[in-house]
């Protein structure tokens, strides 16, 4: 496996828990923002944060602002769309939804709706994505239940768009576009949904449940803007593969057990998260081609951060002792990487 | 626990141990429920340090809780505060962090043992001692930086010539005995140096002794505040005694920075002070110029290294011939000051030795000891002069209540490791023994047979194992630390893993994260069977709380065969019953989950929910085509011998309406006596005594074969 060299790499040690964390899109030209769902084992508090990212020789994350929840951050999402003031939505491990609207001067909390626990889901909310001008919320859960949250001037509202009563668990889901998403679930699974289309998932991916052991979870998806039709998918035993809904039976498998020779297994630990990977140097943006898979970064259980690609060697950027929980790219600086490491503290680091 | 006798207070008892009493804690229990409240109260562990405490509500008022809309008991769940696991690293997120960075020097230190103890069976060779020494070097640097760093913050540019001492972080204890150790037992290599590191150390930690007893560090803090306010130093008795408590404990670069504050170097007095200015500055320059028998001098600190002892030998006679020259040189005569000539004469009588002038300079035995090594004997070398020593200084300056660091010093020049483990557990706790053992086994065979030799009264564990299962029980009392435990705990050959299956065990598993947590744990120390367990436990949970999909998924994970088959058998229920679409919905899907593997008779659940299917079709208009395809499958289904014979039945009495179709019939001849045949071998079969009767109306027998034979007549006038 390949390493990449880093420009630079920094450890902050935090003394709470980071849940998940995610760079917030420029709220001013000089000031980058990172928001971060943390848990205090001490206080047994939980709440999400704005801290002002300071990216020197000695990086610093100052915390500006912050809104405590009720329990466990389960997933946390931005708006990633910049020149609009940003938004964050969070969902509980209670099951409770908070949307967050931060201040563009001072990064405080200027306003805050939520949704309370058993309202959207029975038990936990494992996922939830946010549109990308911030007008809609799609929320799953292990119950089984899918749920859309509109975001309006007078508040939040929600509809079931489908429930499966407890028959199909999902756990994570991504918007394609402004009327479809995708979710993922046990055994691999991946379902296609469009608004247009109500009732049920357009398109299912079965996945291998019925291959017993070797059957995993999908822990996250990823979509890229320009390529709608393809699914990206990470989850237990390092898989990671790719879903072309114009193939529908036939994945690209990027990394896993049991693939064939061509592609290497870059952990045999879940894979937390998955992102395309934005960050390009010259040589590989000659390298892409309409048929490939876009280079993804995913991180692991085991403390593995890579760029996986479709074909290549998988290039490591993190090998950490302890499990990387979370990750996300600046968009706009898709040099810079922030994770959240088990051990209870963010890794910051600048790609050469 | 080791070390521990029994009989405290005994004279005969290695260290003073008395189990503090303590106050019994209150916590208020936040239940939030009405009165009264039954005096029952169910207690038990929960994860960690917590208790799980539930509260009832009285039975008499039980009866009215459902117009109340009130509950009838409570559980919570009630964190006890732990205790502190040492008495400075109070803040439990600061100590975790030193938790989580010692897990993988230990890790990678035991994986270097195991792969050299492999290696050395194979070529039983000596090197080993050598190679193994710099590791555990490294892995106690590693550790030591964990501790926290004496690194002085970062001073303004222009130094203040009025600040005597370096404003450094406050250095922890831990720190402290953790560089004990590592002097004496990690760094072979600079064993020959051990006074000068003493000599360092003292300088990093003395602050830590101030605590119950003066020390030249609290003297020296103390002069710096009156410092502000004086002018003319050279006139206080305050200011020759910092210089001479500093000298003493070989604090040059202080020394030095005082002397130069002396009024004689003021411009305006040069003139008619030049001989005392002189004097002054000659001893400042001979205090620098100190010969140390060092390898290398830290920044800013004075002194002239020498490498080996004959050079040293060399510089310290040259050294110490200056020092009595200057000493019987004609200008002190000339010095009129006569507080700065006596003050400079002690100096000079401190550097040569005087053992009572520097009794005096110094506050405890440990600073006495190292004015010692620096003035007195600098080449004491051996265990045993240096323990002789110590007590020397200890009869010089005996304390009543001897710091925890002294007496860690002592257990360490006395090389009675039983003294250092108590010390070192009863002082700093589960973690630092665990990690320390690495440092006090290292080369050290007697050590190493006391450590590791299995003990009966601990139950056949080794002391090294004890301690470590000690810091694994720790280490598991945390939600956010129970994870590293498995390191520590499969290094314990014993119980290690058996307590390690009881700790994945004991992890709420119904929470899918600690679940994959578990698995992968699981994964990585080959506990199969465990995982398998954890995942029966998650499915049967979640099946029993409505995820049926997530529930079949971990069964269908672990392999559970005989609860799956129990599942099959629940789904079988279904048959011929008269159910709901959505409930037909939910049935099918679970089919679909439990796939077509052969258990218990899936196959036919798949033929019957095909069948079912198409029934369903026929119900929702007057389709003959699809009435036509749905008595093909009930054909098919009636054929295949996967079908029970108890399903007959009501696969017939489910059809009925295809049995009595209103346009042509359905079945042809062969078809209709086929399946009037099953009937008749159905009645035989009923008068069997095990033959199980299905929750069908007793007339249904009847009525179908009344259909059939409907059907039976109308397929003959139809074929003829």
């Amino acid at each position: 496996m390949a390493t990449e060299t880093l420009k630079q790499f920094h450890r902050l040690p935090q003394s709470t828990y980071i849940d998940a964390l995610r760079f917030l899109p420029p709220l001013s030209a000089f000031d980058r923002y990172v928001v971060v769902g943390s848990f205090n084992s001490d206080t047994d508090e939980t709440s999400i944060g704005i801290h002002a990212f300071n990216l020197t020789d000695a990086p610093t994350l100052t915390l500006q602002s912050s809104f405590t929840t009720s329990s466990r951050i389960s997933s946390l999402k931005v708006t990633q769309k910049s020149l609009q003031n940003p938004l964050i939505a969070a969902s509980t491990f209670a099951g409770s939804l908070h949307i967050l609207f931060p201040n563009p001067i001072d990064a405080s909390f200027e306003s805050e709706v939520s949704i309370p626990e058993k309202t959207l889901h029975l038990g936990p909310i494992s996922c939830l994505d946010l549109q990308e001008n911030g007008s809609a919320c799609v929320s799953v859960g292990e119950d089984g239940r899918v749920n859309l949250i509109s975001v309006g001037d007078s508040g939040l509202d929600y509809r079931r768009v489908f429930d499966s009563k407890g028959l199909v668990s999902y756990t994570a889901a991504r918007w394609a576009s402004p009327t479809e998403f995708a979710t993922g679930g046990l055994g691999n699974s991946l379902q296609w949904w469009d608004q247009r289309r109500p009732g049920g998932p357009v398109s299912q991916f079965k996945g291998n449940w019925a291959a017993g052991a070797s059957s995993g979870i999908v822990h996250s998806i990823d979509i890229h803007p320009s390529r709608k039709h393809t699914c990206l998918a990470g989850g237990s035993y390092g898989t990671v593969f790719a879903w072309d809904l114009r193939r529908q039976q036939q994945p690209i498998i990027l990394s896993g057990i049991g693939t064939s020779d061509t592609t290497s297994n870059i952990s045999s630990s879940d894979v937390w998260e998955v992102q395309y990977d934005t960050f390009m140097t010259s040589s590989s943006h000659a390298n892409i081609s309409s048929e490939r898979v876009l280079p993804v970064m995913i991180c692991s259980e085991d403390g593995i951060l890579a760029v996986v690609k479709q074909g290549e060697e998988p290039t490591e950027i993190l090998a950490e002792n302890c499990a990387i929980n979370s990750f996300d790219i600046d968009r706009q600086n898709p040099s810079d990487v922030i994770c959240s490491l088990e051990w209870e503290s963010i890794a910051i680091l600048t790609r050469a | 626990m080791p070390g521990l006798l029994t009989g405290s207070g005994d004279s005969s008892s290695l260290v003073p141990f008395s189990p503090e009493p303590s106050t019994p804690a209150v916590y208020p229990l936040h239940h939030g429920l009405k009165p009264p409240i039954t005096p029952r109260l169910s207690i038990s562990w929960s994860s960690g340090n917590s208790l799980r405490v539930s509260v009832f509500r009285s039975p008499e008022t039980a009866s009215t809780i459902g117009e109340e809309g009130e509950v009838g008991g409570k559980v919570i769940e009630l964190k006890l505060s732990g205790e502190d696991v040492d008495g400075e690293v109070t803040d439990a997120a600061r100590w975790r962090k030193i938790v989580y960075g010692s897990v993988s020097p230990f890790a990678h230190l035991q994986n270097k043992k195991n792969a050299m103890a492999a290696f050395s069976e194979l070529r039983s060779s000596a090197p080993y001692n050598v190679e193994w020494s710099k590791y555990v070097l490294e892995y106690s640097k590693d550790i030591n930086s964990l501790l926290g760093n004496n690194k002085s913050n970062p001073s303004s540019l222009i130094e203040d010539p009025r600040t005597v001492l370096k404003n450094v972080e406050e250095p922890s204890s831990l720190k402290a005995a953790w560089e004990l150790l590592e002097i004496f037992y990690a760094n072979k290599q600079s064993q020959s140096w051990i006074p000068e590191q003493l000599v360092d150390w003292l300088t990093d930690y003395d602050s830590l002794l101030s605590g119950k007893m003066p020390t030249v560090h609290s003297r020296l803090v103390e002069f710096q505040a009156q410092l502000i306010n004086t002018q003319t130093v050279e006139n206080e008795a305050a200011y020759w005694q910092a210089i001479s408590s500093a000298l003493s404990v070989g604090w040059l670069d202080i020394v030095v920075k005082l002397l130069r504050l002396h009024g004689s170097y003021q411009l305006n007095q040069l003139g008619t002070r030049e001989t005392e200015n002189g004097l002054v500055e000659a001893v400042a320059v001979l205090i620098s110029k100190m010969p140390r028998m060092r390898a290398d001098l830290p920044d800013g600190k004075l002194g002239e290294c020498c490498y080996n002892k004959s050079d040293f030998m060399k510089a310290w006679e040259k050294w110490r011939a200056q020092i009595t020259k200057l000493d019987c040189s004609a200008y002190w005569l000339q010095c009129s000051h006569h507080q700065t000539k006596e003050n400079l004469k002690n100096l000079l009588q401190i550097m040569l030795g005087n053992i009572n002038i520097l009794s005096n300079a110094t506050c405890h035995w440990v600073e006495l000891y190292i004015a010692h090594f620096l003035y007195i004997r600098p080449f004491t070398s051996g265990l045993e002069s240096m323990y002789v020593l110590a007590q020397k200084c200890i009869q010089l300056k005996p304390t009543s209540s001897p710091h925890k660091l002294m007496s860690l010093i002592i257990g360490i020049l006395g090389e009675n490791t039983e003294v250092i483990l108590a010390e070192c557990s009863k002082s700093f706790g589960p973690w630092m023994i665990t990690h320390a053992t690495e440092l006090l086994t290292a080369g050290n065979i007697q050590a190493e047979i006391l450590l590791k030799e299995e003990r009966h009264n601990l139950g056949g564990i080794s002391i090294e194992e004890s301690h470590r299962l000690v810091y694994a029980q720790v280490l598991s009392s945390h939600a956010l630390t129970w994870q590293i435990a498995p390191i520590y705990l499969i290094s314990c050959m014993k119980h290690g893993v058996g307590l390690l299956e009881i700790l994945l065990y004991k992890q709420p598993v119904y929470h899918s994260q600690v679940l994959l947590k578990n698995i992968e744990i699981c994964r990585l120390y080959e506990l199969d069977s465990v995982s398998a367990n954890a995942m029966k436990i998650a499915g049967v949970h979640n099946w029993k709380h409505g995820k049926k999909g997530s529930g079949i998924f971990w069964l269908q994970q672990a392999g559970d065969e005989v609860r799956l088959n129990r599942i099959a058998q629940n789904l079988f229920d279904f048959v011929g019953k008269s159910i709901s679409d959505e409930s037909f919905e939910q049935w099918e899907g679970l089919i679909e989950l439990m796939g077509t593997e052969s258990k218990g008779g899936l196959e036919f659940l798949h033929k019957y929910r095909d069948f079912k299917k198409s029934l369903q079709q026929v119900q929702e208009g007057v389709v003959t085509d699809a009435a036509r395809k749905a008595g093909e499958s009930l054909i098919l289904i009636m054929k295949n011998p996967s079908t029970p014979q108890r399903f007959w039945l009501p696969l017939l009495y489910d059809s009925m309406k295809l049995l009595t179709w209103q346009g042509a019939p359905l079945l042809n001849v062969s078809q209709s006596n086929l399946l009037l045949n099953k009937l008749q071998e159905l009645s035989v079969a009923r008068l069997r005594p095990d033959f199980v009767e299905v929750g069908l109306p007793p007339h249904a027998l009847s009525s179908v074969r009344a259909a059939l034979a409907t059907n039976l007549g109308r397929a003959i006038l139809e074929e003829c």
